[in-house]
């Protein structure tokens, strides 16, 4: 079923290097480059997210609010009753 | 000497799909969903075993055996509890699924992406019998407004519905049928799970680059039987934190009242995972018009992969794309909001313009921002 390793895709001249784990550090600069990097994804990605999310927050609060005034009573209906 | 694991029969299946599969080294969390949602499935068959060993699916008595479980039998109201929010947790799954699928151009996989819309059918109508059980209010007002949109078919309409209520109204031949139904369509859930899962394996995953990974591969097992592992245990502390904290957050308040033909609620309304699909239902004022509706805003699913226009796969590399799938996100929370509100201004007029968006954000504008990130990105 499907594609079994040793038969996926050819490969040549590519030779790879790794150092063992217990010569690195397992987390390195885990705070120090891991933070500017979640902020640089969240640049990356705020303008495409949050403009459709801001609407929805807006669409929201507009309909709910519209709703509860269709319910309230409006004085000026009321002004010329006697 | 080849290990037992790639010889015998039973094993190799197993051994092809969970160890030595290839998969690509770099598929994220959303990747889990998949087998999250066969975590769901067996969790959902071993609790609904149980509770239908102390179920009732008579109109007498089905409610106080809901009771009963939940008072009576021990551990019933953990099971109980594990069961209705475990299929709010299958239902939140199954959007973050599709919506991978939808994200990463994984629709291209024509044969698996089919079997998963036959799938996610196959759920709907399994939760939706399966809500009628408790017989409360909802359950039996949902059930009739439901079924009786089958009589909007032309010239059969009547005679369908009445033949899929087993009478003239939702009642005891509706109970036990839609019991027998919510028994048998999980099984038939995973055989077709399996048939997904043959179609998947012909190819392999896509990934989140969109390109062939032949190059990339690691073995499933260790790198994803234990990523899984992780996304099981985090699956099922949220769903016991639900089950155990707030076990009616995503449920009716009226179910807790025992269904009365005579009394209708005030506000009918599905369970949340349907909320989006009723308010596109309800947006048109036509009764055909708005089962057409609703069938279309599951189905055209079908259609993705044929409007798919860009060189690239998936959005990754594709910003306009990229904003248009959260504005379909979002259309479709706003939608879900609107299905649970009642018909009136200004929900009627929201949930029209949202419908429109919903359709249109699939059938034009993603076409149209492929073809256009074609031009821009030189692709062509």
């Amino acid at each position: 079923m499907g594609g079994h390793f040793g038969d996926l895709a050819r490969m040549r001249h590519v030779v790879t290097y790794s150092l063992s784990p217990f010569e690195q550090r397992a987390f390195p600069n885990f705070f120090s480059k891991g933070i500017p990097n979640v902020w640089r994804r969240f640049r990356a990605s705020v303008f495409k997210v949050a403009p459709p999310m801001i609407a929805l927050y807006l669409t929201y609060t507009w309909g709910n609010s519209t709703y509860r005034a269709s319910k309230r009573k409006v004085h000026a209906d009321f002004e010329n009753d006697e | 000497m080849a290990s037992l694991r790639k010889t015998q029969p039973l094993l190799k299946i197993a051994n092809d799909a969970l160890v030595d599969l290839p998969a690509p080294s770099n598929i994220s969390v959303w990747w889990n969903f998949g087998s999250l949602l066969g975590l769901c499935l067996i969790a959902q068959i071993l609790t609904g075993l149980f509770l239908a060993m102390h179920y009732t699916a008579d109109v007498n008595t089905a409610f106080s055996s809901v009771a009963h479980i939940t008072r009576d039998v021990n551990y019933g109201w953990l099971i109980r509890d594990m069961h209705a929010n475990g299929a709010s947790f299958f239902f939140i799954c199954v959007y973050m699924h599709i919506g991978r699928g939808l994200y990463y151009g994984s629709y291209l996989l024509k044969g698996a992406w089919n079997v998963g819309v036959i799938l996610l059918l196959l759920v709907m109508m399994t939760a939706f019998v399966g809500y009628v059980l408790p017989w409360g209010q909802m359950s039996f007002w949902g059930a009739t407004v439901i079924t009786n949109l089958l009589s909007a078919v032309p010239y059969v309409g009547n005679a369908l519905v009445q033949w899929i209520w087993g009478g003239f109204s939702v009642d005891n031949a509706t109970l036990t049928r839609f019991f027998a139904f919510h028994f048998l369509f999980p099984f038939v859930i995973a055989g077709m799970a399996m048939v997904h899962l043959l179609f998947l394996h012909q190819t392999g995953s896509n990934n989140p680059l969109g390109l062939n990974s032949g190059g990339d591969k690691v073995p499933f097992h260790p790198y994803f039987s234990y990523k899984d592992l992780l996304g099981f245990a985090v699956l099922l502390v949220v769903l016991a934190t639900i089950a155990l904290f707030t076990p009616n957050l995503l449920g009716d308040p009226d179910n807790f009242t025992p269904a009365n033909p005579l009394v209708t609620p005030p506000h009918i309304k599905p369970e949340w995972y349907f909320l989006f699909a009723y308010a596109i239902l309800r947006s048109i004022p036509d009764k055909l018009g708005g089962v057409l509706a609703l069938l279309a805003s599951i189905l055209v699913l079908l259609v993705v992969p044929f409007l798919h226009t860009c060189k690239l796969r998936g959005l990754t590399f594709r910003p306009l794309s990229q904003f248009l799938f959260w504005a379909l996100i979002a259309n479709v929370v706003i939608l879900t909001w609107i299905g649970g509100m009642p018909v009136e201004d200004p929900y009627i007029i929201i949930g029209q313009l949202a419908s429109v968006l919903y359709f249109s954000i699939f059938l034009i504008l993603f076409p149209l921002a492929g073809w256009l990130e074609n031009k821009v990105l030189g692709l062509t």
